[in-house]
């Protein structure tokens, strides 16, 4: 079940009383009745180099410094395209013409259904590799990491033919809910660094945090 | 061509993955290989041949002008250069496709590129194909059944070659854009495909069911070319051994397929293990019946029962529906199809003719934007037979058009039309000679009209006949005629039927049992599909009533739903010490509207715009900024407000006034920005303010933005950019918008938008949400 607390959070609606909060459950039930995310990766081999982290195996340099300091631990990155495809924008945009108010409450859960497949899509992942751990997983844009990194994403994960996913030459997904991610895999823990401490496995010894500092600082 | 279902052909497998084999570096472009590797091309070519292959696909899958934009190369230079590849390679012993797929751009409603810029594209492709000496053309990979089209046409009118469509399907049967396997075969068929099937997407084994709908959905020669099955996500390998693919591509020749290839994953290897294992199959036996049927790409419609026909969509005798053609407010027409929709139409006639109106420019229009807001199939419906054509080309899926009559006239103009595009058509039974006045002679030209259709190529179970129903009161003899034809009709000539039956009681009071009568009268005479206005309440009842008594509606459920719910809702009947600013606030629509229709009583327009509908609008937008209500609730708010504009500009246009509204907004979402939820918002809360919005849409060149506030005098523009790499584009756009004289006011938002940004760009104001931008134009404009 769609987490209804995060879709609100995600609407800046956090306050809402219970006659939202209900519409808001009604139309995420609905949501995820109709439409199911899908994702598509591939597994590459990182060699640290000095222009970038250099996804051997798609042929992929990430460039800057968050991705440095992303992967600077890990001998593997998963590149990652979900979607929940053009039918939930389909969806949107009838629902759009019919009732706007329906359409903001469709639009979020949209949101949030998405980012639930690119869980599932980590926990896929870690399936396959037991024994190594994930990095928090960024996006094109993320930090310095530049957005028209999403073109070649999807390229490489042929993503046209397998999720219907598409970049515009303005770096915009289409449809609307896509996301492309990497994800580092090391050999030993890694630390939450976009999800924040309270997720981290280093949270009870980390000096940053005692200092009052995070590593995404 | 035809191509007989019982020979098998083989096509070849991949070309991409060839390519890789032989070196392709990732990102290179694949069709320029013929150009700089002929050999290369020419080798993968030649061993498919030798592998068994009947048919060979030119390296043209992605030769079009867009993508070969960068390479400075020409579409006619590349496609050539392919085509005579493959003629080399083959030496006569295959024919060779110039072979089409995706663009690689979205079409409009969900991408931005045009219908007909998509047609042009393809069109150049096919024609540089057939010039170079093409056998045949492919269409293949496809996900938009709407691009398919494009595709299509092109083939079919600049050239003569046969055509091959194959689209892309998943496992749950539909293609990522949702089309069903029923609307792309008979979408397909009806725009004169050669051999349609499925290519790409998963291995022959998830392929098969899909396989096995489709040779039951179209008479055509069914095309399989699926994948080597299913890619390892972590190294992108198929799972399928060359045997494994030839075995499991046996079941698809059992059922039914005729031709077969491969495509990603698969090499030679597997076309001449696919040859050996299915060369002395006979294609298995289909089944195929011909049925009634009109859809959209993802609601396939199969006319076998009782299905109603929304008539709302129609200027005659509606004043509001005349203004909203005049000022060419297509959301009312929009808003007029969903209301139909609510009520229960299966299909909705679409007629815009009236004095004034360009019926060839405004019905291709509507239908574009009733596409994308409503799922259900649609009737062209005009007497123009040049805007039926522009209506049946940019619709997506099997149209219906509304109508032929026995005229010769009539025929020769409209019967080709829906030929071409593969339309159903409505028949009305009249000709040179007039009103018929009797049963024989309606039958007559049914008949008529039936034989010259069947002779043209249109199955009969696409000829809908209209027995035409007159006025009881003025000709009461003729609804007995009526009643006779529409039985002989369904019963012996096995056609459907169409009847518009409210101009049954014209006339008479208590119209409603009349009509009511009458309807049900002919549905027992077997009228399957009655043209109503589905807002009536009785005539719905007593469709959902006939459904019951046919066994349409299985164990009662939809008659049981219908009536037990409006039992249920009663007592929820006590608004009566609702205000209508309280209505309006809480956003209870239908409260709000009929609140308005009482407050009129009393109360002008004007009243009530200024002593209800803003100061309740402002409540909201006050508590909106405090936190105490939130987005759904403003726009709530904002479309409770908008019943009751609606409800006054009913009465103005009853009254032949003006409307209300005071400012003209232009609002756009500037050039390279597709994502306009945000721009929708803005719209639909400042249009209840009394703002006349003029809505620009998404991806909006500056120019256009520029044109449109220059030819129509506007003081505000509100531009929306959701992107940092939008942001030069609002930029470029204000920029261009001071450069005029009298430059208008400018107000910007979006999610990357900042207050600095906006007075870097020289914007006047900083919207960061739809209540700010009300403040904005109150302030700039002033009033309201």
């Amino acid at each position: 079940m769609l987490d209804i607390d995060e879709a609100l959070r995600y609407l800046g609606a956090s306050g809402a009383d219970e006659a939202l909060r209900q519409r808001m459950a009604s139309v995420a039930r609905d949501a995820e009745s109709r439409f199911a995310p899908r994702f598509t990766y591939r597994v590459s081999g990182v060699e640290h180099r000095s222009e970038g982290e250099w996804l051997s195996d798609v042929q992929l340099l990430l460039p800057g410094r968050s991705a440095r300091k992303m992967l600077a631990e890990c001998s593997h990155a998963a590149v990652l395209v979900c979607t929940l495809g053009l039918s939930f924008d389909q969806h949107l945009r009838a629902m759009q013409a019919r009732d706007m108010s329906q359409a903001v409450l469709l639009d979020t859960c949209g949101s949030v259904l998405v980012e639930a497949g690119c869980d599932a899509a980590e926990k896929e992942i870690a399936a396959r590799f037991p024994g190594v751990y994930l990095t928090d997983r960024f996006s094109p844009g993320y930090g310095d990491l530049p957005l028209d990194l999403q073109a070649a994403i999807c390229q490489l994960t042929d993503s046209q033919r397998r999720l219907g996913v598409y970049v515009t030459p303005s770096m915009l997904m289409n449809p609307q809910k896509s996301v492309t991610a990497i994800i580092g895999i090391a050999d030993r823990p890694q630390r939450a660094r976009i999800r924040g401490c309270a997720y981290c496995a280093m949270k009870d010894t980390c000096a940053l945090r005692k200092g009052g500092h995070s590593c995404d600082d | 061509m035809t191509i007989d279902r019982q020979k098998l052909i083989f096509l070849d497998g991949a070309m991409g993955t060839m390519l890789q084999k032989k070196g392709m570096q990732p990102g290179e472009n694949p069709e320029l290989l013929n150009l700089t590797r002929p050999e290369w091309i020419r080798d993968i070519h030649a061993a498919y041949v030798e592998a068994g292959s009947n048919i060979v696909y030119a390296n043209t899958f992605g030769a079009n002008r867009r993508k070969l934009e960068a390479t400075g190369h020409t579409v006619e230079e590349v496609v050539g250069a392919a085509v005579r590849n493959a003629k080399a390679a083959v030496g006569g012993h295959a024919l060779v496709a110039v072979d089409m797929g995706p663009l690689g751009e979205l079409l409009e409603p969900m991408g931005t590129l045009t219908f007909e810029e998509a047609y042009d594209l393809f069109a150049e492709v096919v024609k540089a194909g057939a010039a170079a000496g093409a056998d045949l053309a492919v269409i293949e990979t496809m996900t938009d059944l709407y691009e398919t089209k494009a595709a299509l046409l092109a083939v079919k009118e600049q050239t003569d070659l046969p055509a091959f469509v194959t689209m892309t399907f998943d496992e749950n049967g539909r293609t990522f854009t949702g089309c069903t396997v029923a609307s792309m075969a008979r979408t397909l068929e009806g725009l004169g495909a050669d051999a349609i099937g499925l290519n790409c997407s998963l291995g022959p084994q998830q392929l098969l069911p899909i396989l096995q709908e489709l040779c039951s959905q179209t008479w055509l020669p069914v095309i399989a070319k699926p994948n080597a099955g299913l890619p390892d996500p972590v190294d992108g390998h198929y799972d399928l051994t060359p045997a494994e693919f030839a075995a499991a591509m046996k079941d698809a020749v059992a059922a039914g397929v005729s031709i077969v290839g491969g495509c990603c994953g698969t090499n030679p290897e597997y076309i001449r293990a696919l040859h050996e294992a299915v060369k002395d199959m006979q294609p298995g036996q289909r089944t195929y019946a011909e049925q009634s049927f009109v859809c959209t790409p993802t609601n396939a419609l199969t006319l076998d029962g009782l299905h109603v026909i929304g008539e709302r969509i129609n200027p005659t005798g509606k004043k509001r529906f005349q203004q909203a053609l005049r000022e060419d407010d297509l959301d009312y027409i929009v808003d007029v199809a969903i209301q139909q929709v609510d009520a229960g139409a299966a299909i909705l006639d679409v007629n815009v003719g009236y004095p004034g109106v360009d019926e060839v420019a405004m019905l291709p229009r509507v239908v574009k934007k009733l596409q994308a807001a409503v799922d259900l199939p649609l009737q062209l419906d005009s007497t123009n037979p040049a805007a039926l054509e522009a209506g049946l080309r940019v619709y997506n899926g099997k149209a219906a058009v509304n109508s032929v009559n026995g005229e010769e006239k009539s025929m020769a103009a409209i019967l080709p039309i829906v030929k071409k595009y593969g339309a159903s058509v409505v028949g009305l039974t009249l000709d040179e000679a007039g009103l018929p006045k009797t049963a024989e002679q309606r039958i007559a030209i049914a008949q008529r009209i039936l034989d010259r259709a069947v002779s043209m190529g249109i199955p009969a179970s696409d000829v809908w006949i209209d027995c035409l129903t007159l006025t009881v009161s003025a000709q009461q003899d003729q609804a007995v005629e009526t009643l006779k034809a529409v039985q002989y009709v369904t019963d012996v000539m096995k056609l459907k039927t169409v009847l518009g039956v409210s101009n049954i009681s014209f006339g008479l009071p208590n119209r409603m049992l009349m009509t009511q009568t009458f309807l049900i009268q002919a549905i027992r005479c077997g009228l399957s599909l009655p043209i109503v206005n589905p807002n009536q309440k009785e005539i719905m009842d007593a469709i959902a009533a006939c459904r019951v008594l046919s066994g349409q509606d299985g164990e009662c459920r939809a008659y049981v739903d219908r009536f037990a719910g409006e039992v249920a809702s009663k007592p929820a009947a006590a608004a009566s010490s609702l205000t209508l600013d309280e209505a309006i606030i809480r956003g209870l629509r239908s409260d709000a509207a009929k609140l308005a229709k009482d407050a009129l009583v009393n109360e002008t327009e004007l009243q009530l715009v200024e002593g209800h509908l803003i100061p309740a609008l402002d409540k909201v937008g006050v508590d909106y900024e405090q936190g105490k209500a939130f987005l759904p609730q403003l726009l709530g708010a904002a479309q409770a407000a908008q019943s009751v504009f609606e409800v006054i500009k009913t009465s103005l246009a009853e009254k032949g006034g003006e409307t209300v509204k005071k400012h003209r907004v232009v609002i756009a979402t500037v050039q390279g920005d597709i994502h306009d939820i945000g721009k929708n918002i803005v719209k639909t809360v400042m249009e209840n303010y009394g703002y006349e919005m003029i809505d620009l849409g998404r991806d909006v060149p500056p120019e256009v933005i520029v044109k449109t506030v220059q030819e129509q005098g506007i003081r505000l523009v509100g531009l929306s950019a959701l992107m940092t790499t939008t942001l030069p584009a609002m930029e470029e756009t204000v920029r261009q918008l001071k450069a005029i004289d009298n430059p208008p006011y400018i107000m910007v938002g979006g999610a990357v938008v900042t207050e600095e940004y906006a007075q870097r760009m020289g914007a006047d104001a900083y919207a960061k949400d739809a209540r700010a931008a009300v403040e904005a134009a109150r302030r700039l404009l002033g009033g309201n």
